[in-house]
């Protein structure tokens, strides 16, 4: 119950500093998307299920706040922390290139599930060649912040489980 | 048998579920903003961030002004000396438009014309929607400054768009360029009545505008006032390009808005106007 107290704050701090900060940072019309990242950081340290569960509810929440299309964000998310939680217990979770990596692919899986779904109900407008562009910047992107939010989400697991067994 | 297999693909049938219920989501308000409903919870989430949104905001604004201060002391000195001699010409300028205006006003009393009933309120930008197809801000004015859903949004420049979402002091925008966006335009000096829909891009593309219609780049774009939201003769923006495709029923018109919508930052909102809709 402490751990996902401990998420929803760092998720409403990543979700202001997105809206505030990083909307404004875009580099060819990509900005980082760090909530991604935690949804990824989530399905790679806890599974699946909680991957997938943590991502519908993280990218609802990006679709109540950013104002796009409830559901849109809430698909990509579930996906992105889905697939995460398929390297459960597979990935050697030490290799320093494992955020990096997880977050580029898994930006791409966001961008291809976000696009055949907004294709889907008729609301992609933009040319496929855009799409994949914006996508492949913002996967760029997401691999640049992705170490520190991957680190930083282990730490508060690890520091909660030692806190739990102190109390014991 | 059914419940060992059930357990065994538990986490699959888990993602289907969820796949479902996102899709149904999406599809039951996806092509109308007007159906978007986020409810207690959604207006609950957005009144505990929204402050801390704006306090980010704000503080990094004075952070901003400040930096600027110090980087631009040296330009400020030429720019000085440019701007006396710019409200000396405008000093000029504003005496020949006070007779101007003082004429129309009279024109305007012999025409019994109505002004529209309108005031406007000043808002800020606090957060804009960090995705790049889809385009919202969110600004520091809502309920309690009397916003209403629908109310359109402009700068000096030209309209920004309308409010889809308000709660006590917040509101969000939901910009011209936004796919669910449409707005009903006159084009030209012909003044064509065409539909100018978002693309998710910084260009509207004006749809449904008649095959004889004569249209040029550089023709202005203007509200039409046909719908239920904006009011006549609010600047849009500016035609772009033409495209007349052989077989055609109607040709379509490329938009450059008026106003810079990536990095609006004040804005004005139209209040108090009649309501034509359902608040």
């Amino acid at each position: 119950m402490m751990r996902y107290a401990a998420y929803a704050i760092v998720v409403a701090a990543l979700l202001i500093v997105q809206m505030t900060w990083l909307a404004r940072l875009t580099v060819g019309g990509a900005a980082p998307n760090p909530l991604q990242v935690l949804v990824m950081s989530v399905g790679l340290l806890h599974g699946s299920e909680e991957g997938a569960l943590v991502g519908a509810g993280v990218g609802l929440l990006q679709d109540v706040v950013g104002g796009g299309p409830l559901g849109l964000g809430m698909l990509a998310e579930l996906c992105v922390g889905f697939a995460a939680g398929l390297g459960e217990r597979v990935i050697y979770m030490e290799n320093i290139w494992l955020p990096v990596l997880g977050a580029v692919a898994l930006s791409a899986l966001h961008t291809a599930v976000w696009a055949a779904a907004a294709h889907l109900v008729g609301m992609l407008q933009a040319p496929i060649l855009e799409v994949a562009r914006v996508g492949a910047l913002g996967a760029c992107y997401n691999g640049l912040v992705a170490v520190p939010i991957f680190r930083g989400l282990r730490y508060v697991d690890m520091a909660l489980v030692r806190g739990h067994e102190d109390s014991r | 048998m059914l419940f060992d297999a059930f357990v065994r693909r538990r986490r699959f049938v888990l993602l289907v579920m969820l796949c479902i219920l996102s899709l149904a989501v999406l599809t039951d308000q996806i092509r109308s903003p007007g159906k978007r409903r986020i409810g207690w919870l959604g207006l609950a989430v957005e009144a505990a961030l929204t402050p801390a949104a704006a306090g980010l905001s704000h503080a990094t604004g004075i952070v901003a002004e400040g930096w600027t201060l110090v980087t631009e002391i040296g330009r400020l000195r030429s720019e000085n000396a440019r701007l006396a001699a710019e409200v000396a010409r405008l000093r000029e300028e504003n005496a020949r438009l006070q007779e101007a205006a003082e004429e129309a006003a009279r024109l305007r009393g012999l025409l019994a014309f109505k002004e529209q009933p309108y005031r406007t309120v000043a808002a800020r930008l606090i957060g804009r929607d960090p995705g790049h197809w889809f385009d919202t801000l969110l600004v520091d004015r809502g309920l309690a400054d009397a916003i209403r859903r629908n109310d359109p949004v402009l700068t000096s420049e030209g309209l920004v768009g309308h409010v889809i979402e308000t709660a006590g002091s917040w509101a969000r925008v939901l910009l011209i360029q936004d796919p669910r966006s449409a707005v009903g335009v006159f084009v030209g000096k012909g003044r064509d009545a065409g539909v100018a829909e978002g693309q998710g891009q910084p260009v509207l593309r004006v749809r449904y505008l008649s095959r004889d219609a004569d249209i040029h780049p550089g023709d202005a774009v203007v509200t039409a006032g046909l719908g239920e939201i904006y009011p006549r003769g609010l600047p849009v923006g500016t035609v772009v390009g033409v495209m007349r495709t052989e077989g055609e029923l109607f040709q379509e018109a490329v938009v450059r808005p008026g106003a810079d919508l990536s990095h609006v930052e004040e804005m004005l909102i139209l209040v108090g106007g009649t309501p034509q809709v359902p608040r």
